[in-house]
């Protein structure tokens, strides 16, 4: 049974999140407060946090720091609409997702579950990923569309790379622009946007009906397609 | 018109050169008269004479008379008693005659000044009082004290002659300053004058007037008509202050009334949902009604759609409170307008399905400085309008175009349109189209749309469908503003 840690400075919300997460099988534990939180990270080893930003006595990014200080585990940040610099200010500092209040259970619970898995160790990304008619093979730097291999340039393989071996992930514009570019990017989301076009475009992703790359605007970008398991 | 350029009035006791010439020449043209018929007619050649003096005083007063009378009896005896012109002034009738023509000389130049005078004052007199009907027509406008002054100042200049005038007033302790001059440009060095604007016995300002260098000098009257002047303008300066506070008052009451509308407006959107949450809640609650699934169900799911119709309604009230409060900063960065398009279609997709969604959009388009979160929310809500004002079934596009260095993005529907009277105002915040009764909608979208397109230098505007139904179309120039 996988243990969740809640905090939400909020009664009502800890308690309908208390009884949707138990409903689904999970062990859960509320907390009110960062210090809190921060100590039942520590203390009760959850498999995720689910994190409100709003908390009477710490910033939320800086509960995001305190924690990423002594453990890994999968954070998913509870946020207002509005609050476009802080979700991305909570996901730089090493928060995994984020969801938007209100939100409807089911998308909170597909978030969940996905960042669980991504936390999971042991098995290892597979050589070759699948998307239909997709194939991203790892090993060899190839990518193939319909069979037949796409011309991409380093960079958009690298982003391509970047993107399909964190499925499910928000990657922010910084967190894209360091892996890809290297460590001194940051800021140049224009490089990004022409990017993602681009390989948008050799891949086949329609921007209107995305399968397989989401925008997040102001935010980032999202690798939705499962893969449909490794070619042997 | 003209109050005081004008010579004040013909003179009565001046000698002018005019009245000299005059009094010279009637004698003269006399003598040329009188000289041959003297000898046999000597009392009409009197006559004559007689005449002369009276043209004289009256054509050039006075003096004029006085000089033909002296000049008209030297002559007169020379002419009638000695046509050979040996000059002879002893008779008693020669003497007599001269001290009558010097009597009548002084009885009509006198006469004929005092008219004169009479005349004179009462032609000024007419044009004081139309001058003073020009200024308080003008003053009598329904302006602001600022323009109130501005006319003031103004309307003085031509008729006194002026190079300048400046007014300095103060009112409900707001100082206000007006000046008038020929062609903007300043002469100074000709007479000036200066009169203080009186409001009761306090002076609330001064007027100071000033004319071309070698101008006339102010004269008394002058000097008179100003006070009258500026008392006018004092009293117009205190009406149209008395006015700028009555509009305010009308403009607060309004503004409370819109307030009021809005307010009402705003419970009821937020009650409404809340109502529908409440009912189906405790429905679902009562444990001595057995619902079957399919009830169950549509309870559920009028909650859920309860739920994101509030949250909507918050979101946009939200919005516009930061609009209100100023807080509608674009954060700006190089964005693609079409990428944005296609992500609010991606994200749309499935609230718009009963709709035919189609998007128009350029092969190349140069990049735009906006602020994307905030473009992508002014899409989303028109594109939430089109959806509930038009058909089911019905197609909604949206095209965006690159002209004249500015992109333009245009939401087209085949709705019912909205009339040519309404189209300013469905921008104003809780106006709802009157031809649409029982639209869902709060009223915010179009008006926190527009708060974002003017936030961003640019503007928003409703067109006619070629088929019916309406088009939005908003256009953001495409530079970097800071650039």
């Amino acid at each position: 049974m996988n243990r969740v840690l809640v905090v939400d400075d909020e009664p009502q919300i800890r308690r309908a999140l208390r009884t949707s997460l138990e409903a689904h099988g999970y062990e859960v534990q509320t907390v009110g407060t960062g210090e809190e939180a921060v100590i039942g990270a520590a203390e009760m080893s959850p498999e995720l946090m689910l994190l409100d930003l709003g908390l009477p006595d710490l910033d939320g990014t800086e509960v995001i720091r305190r924690v990423r200080g002594f453990t890994e585990l999968p954070i998913i940040v509870l946020s207002v609409r509005d609050g476009q610099h802080d979700k991305v200010a909570a996901l730089d500092a090493g928060a995994d997702d984020y969801v938007t209040k209100p939100f409807a259970m089911e998308e909170l619970l597909a978030r969940a579950r996905a960042a669980i898995r991504r936390a999971q160790p042991g098995e290892p990304t597979p050589p070759s990923l699948l998307y239909g008619a997709l194939e991203v093979d790892l090993g060899r730097r190839l990518v193939t569309l319909d069979g037949d291999p796409l011309r991409l340039t380093p960079t958009e393989y690298l982003l391509l790379e970047a993107l399909a071996t964190n499925p499910g992930k928000l990657l922010t514009h910084q967190w894209l622009l360091r892996k890809v570019w290297g460590q001194g990017y940051g800021t140049e989301t224009t490089y990004l946007r022409t990017y993602v076009r681009a390989l948008r475009k050799k891949l086949g992703d329609d921007a209107q009906a995305p399968q397989l790359i989401v925008t997040e605007p102001g935010v980032g970008y999202r690798w939705i397609a499962e893969s449909s398991g490794a070619e042997s | 018109m003209v109050v005081s350029q004008e010579p004040e009035y013909e003179g009565t006791a001046d000698i002018t050169v005019r009245g000299v010439v005059i009094g010279l020449l009637t004698p003269a043209i006399a003598t040329v008269v009188a000289y041959p018929i003297a000898p046999t007619r000597p009392e009409i050649s009197i006559a004559v004479f007689m005449l002369a003096v009276v043209i004289a005083a009256v054509a050039g007063g006075l003096w004029s008379g006085l000089i033909a009378g002296i000049l008209a009896s030297t002559l007169r005896p020379l002419v009638v008693e000695d046509p050979q012109l040996t000059f002879r002034f002893d008779d008693v009738e020669d003497v007599a005659t001269g001290v009558v023509f010097l009597s009548v000389a002084m009885v009509v130049g006198l006469l004929v000044g005092q008219a004169s005078e009479d005349r004179a004052r009462a032609s000024r007199r007419e044009r004081e009082a139309r001058f003073l009907g020009t200024l308080s027509s003008t003053l009598h406008t329904r302006e602001v004290p600022d323009r109130v002054l501005d006319q003031f100042a103004e309307v003085l200049m031509e008729p006194f002659g002026l190079s300048r005038v400046e007014v300095e007033a103060t009112l409900d302790g707001t100082d206000l300053r007006a000046l008038a001059t020929t062609n903007g440009e300043v002469v100074v060095g000709g007479p000036r004058t200066s009169v203080r604007l009186l409001a009761g016995d306090a002076s609330i300002g001064t007027l100071v007037a000033e004319r071309p260098p070698g101008g006339r000098p102010f004269s008394r009257d002058d000097q008179l008509l100003l006070e009258t002047a500026a008392r006018q303008a004092t009293a117009a300066l205190d009406r149209a202050r008395l006015d700028a506070r009555a509009r305010n008052a009308q403009l607060d009451a309004e503004t409370n009334q819109l307030r009021a509308a809005m307010f009402s407006s705003v419970t009821h959107d937020l009650r409404t949902p809340l109502a529908s949450i409440k009912a189906g809640v405790t429905s679902l609650l009562d444990t001595t009604v057995q619902h079957d699934p399919a009830q169950e169900r549509e309870l559920l799911t009028t909650i859920l759609e309860e739920t994101d119709r509030l949250n909507r309604l918050v979101g946009n009230l939200l919005d516009l409170a930061r609009i209100r409060a100023g807080a509608l900063t674009p954060t700006r960065q190089q964005s693609a307008m079409d990428e944005i398009v296609e992500i609010v279609l991606a994200r749309m997709r499935s609230r718009l399905a009963e709709h035919v969604v189609t998007a128009d959009l350029p092969a190349s388009l140069p990049d735009v400085w906006v602020d994307p979160v905030q473009l992508d929310q002014v899409l989303t809500n028109l594109l939430e309008n089109a959806g509930r004002h038009a058909p089911a079934g019905s197609e909604i596009q949206v095209s965006v175009l690159w002209m004249h260095g500015a992109v333009q993005v245009r939401v087209a529907d085949e709705g019912p349109g909205i009339p040519l009277d309404e189209r300013d105002r469905v921008f104003e915040a809780f106006y709802r189209g009157s031809s649409i009764p029982e639209t869902p909608g709060s009223g915010l979208g179009l008006a926190i749309a527009k708060a974002v397109v003017v936030a961003h230098g640019g503007r928003i505007w409703i067109e006619e469908a070629p088929a019916g139904g309406c088009v939005v179309a908003f256009e953001i120039q495409g530079g970097d503003p800071q650039a």
